[in-house]
């Protein structure tokens, strides 16, 4: 459950974040009174499927606007948003990534563990050893100096 | 389980010592009971002597440091040296800076790069001589084939050391046999703090230097060596976002430790 309550914050902080993005263009759309294309990362453009009025900034910023599709490393993504007098009234979801491969993804973070939580190894079981850089003089000492010389 | 018989090499090269450790046997795959294993680590060597004398710093008479001291300029450069720099470069690009191929003085030090790619071409060259199972050692990075019980499938066990304890193990990790990570590297802050320059972006975003890095000692278990080992670098250069960053993008599993004693892992390396 904590997987999937971390995949939703996750997308719903990605379209927030596009969301934004988005609204971001809007303004240099308003500012230089062209309305009605965005254009995202991909360099495929946005449309803008409804919308009216050409009165005023306000009234220009009302309708829906579908945002490009943003390839992602874990898939395309696409997002519309609903502005009403200027502002972000509702935000949906055109193309979401594989939630299942996501969820793996998430939960292949490295998180905090107990040291008895490690998998654990045994000197006497392991067939070498991995340790930050040794220098030559250091090796004399390393655990994998005592494994060579017993397989000399 | 008893320990497998297995017979080891060692030869110094690159400030540190490489072992290639072999299963003792005459089975198929094996190097058998004569000249080898002689042959095997001779190969090897061959594979270090000649990229530590192309790109080593301490060597006055090396490409390297000719670039270094601006005697050569990279234009004039060997294929070899621009094909290294380049995946440095690649490296830099896919770390967001946390791995870079400068050091803060500027001067090009491929050496975090290098000795990944010699343990590869090292593997690369005991397959060539029908060498199927092996474990190459060099300075605590680790490249196995095959199994330590050839014909077994069994995986090769790679302990990592406890940075505040370094006779004893922090936990374990199987490599080769049926699963697809070949390759376990570490890297830490404590050891050979110019290894770590990419530090220098870490530096300047978090006002700590190697010195106040957040992670002590980093492993990453990765289907090849030069990843393993890029990464560690990355993660102890860039902490937590660049360990994030890591295990998004790759097919890794990491254990991390950081300055408090504190581990992070992936969960490849629970228990």
């Amino acid at each position: 459950m904590r997987a999937r309550a971390a995949v939703s914050a996750a997308l719903a902080s990605a379209g927030i974040l596009l969301a934004g993005w988005q609204a971001g263009v809007r303004v240099e759309d308003t500012g230089s009174g062209a309305v009605g294309t965005l254009s995202g990362t991909d360099g495929t453009a946005g449309s803008r499927t409804t919308g009216s009025g050409t009165t005023g900034s306000a009234a220009k910023a009302a309708g829906t606007y579908a945002g490009a599709v943003v390839q992602t490393r874990f898939g395309a993504v696409q997002v519309q948003i609903t502005v009403k007098a200027g502002a972000i009234t509702d935000v949906t979801a055109l193309q979401l990534t594989d939630a299942e491969r996501k969820s793996i993804q998430i939960s292949n973070r490295a998180a905090p563990l107990l040291r008895a939580e490690v998998l654990k190894a045994q000197s006497s079981k392991v067939q070498t050893i991995s340790g930050a850089t040794v220098t030559s003089a250091a090796y004399l000492t390393s655990l994998q100096a005592a494994l060579d010389a017993a397989n000399l | 389980m008893n320990s497998p018989a297995l017979k080891t090499r060692t030869f110094g090269c690159m400030g540190t010592v490489i072992s290639l450790t072999v299963p003792a046997g005459t089975g198929p795959g094996t190097v058998g009971p004569d000249g080898g294993l002689a042959a095997a680590a001779a190969a090897v060597e061959r594979v270090f002597a000649g990229l530590d004398g192309t790109f080593s710093l301490y060597r006055r008479d090396s490409e390297a440091s000719r670039l270094a001291r601006g005697s050569m300029s990279l234009r004039a450069a060997s294929a070899q040296m621009r094909g290294r720099y380049a995946d440095a470069v690649g490296w830099r690009l896919l770390t967001d800076g946390a791995f870079s191929p400068e050091r803060p003085d500027g001067v090009l030090d491929l050496s975090g790069l290098i000795k990944g790619y010699a343990i590869e071409q090292a593997g690369d060259a005991l397959l060539a001589l029908g060498v199927g199972d092996w474990c190459l050692n060099a300075g605590g990075d680790v490249l196995v084939n095959g199994s330590p019980r050839p014909s077994t499938g069994a995986p090769w066990q790679a302990g990592i050391v406890d940075p505040q304890d370094r006779d004893t193990l922090i936990g374990g990790c199987p490599l080769g046999g049926p699963g697809t990570k070949r390759a376990l590297a570490t890297s830490g802050s404590a050891e050979r703090g110019d290894h770590i320059w990419g530090a220098r972006s870490w530096s300047a975003r978090s006002r700590t230097g190697p010195a106040g890095a957040e992670f002590r000692q980093v492993s990453v278990a990765a289907p090849d060596i030069i990843t393993a080992d890029v990464l560690a670098t990355a993660i102890v250069a860039g902490g937590t976002p660049m360990l994030d960053r890591a295990t998004d993008g790759w097919e890794i599993e990491v254990l991390a430790v950081r300055g408090s004693g504190e581990l992070l892992a992936t969960p490849g390396f629970r228990a």
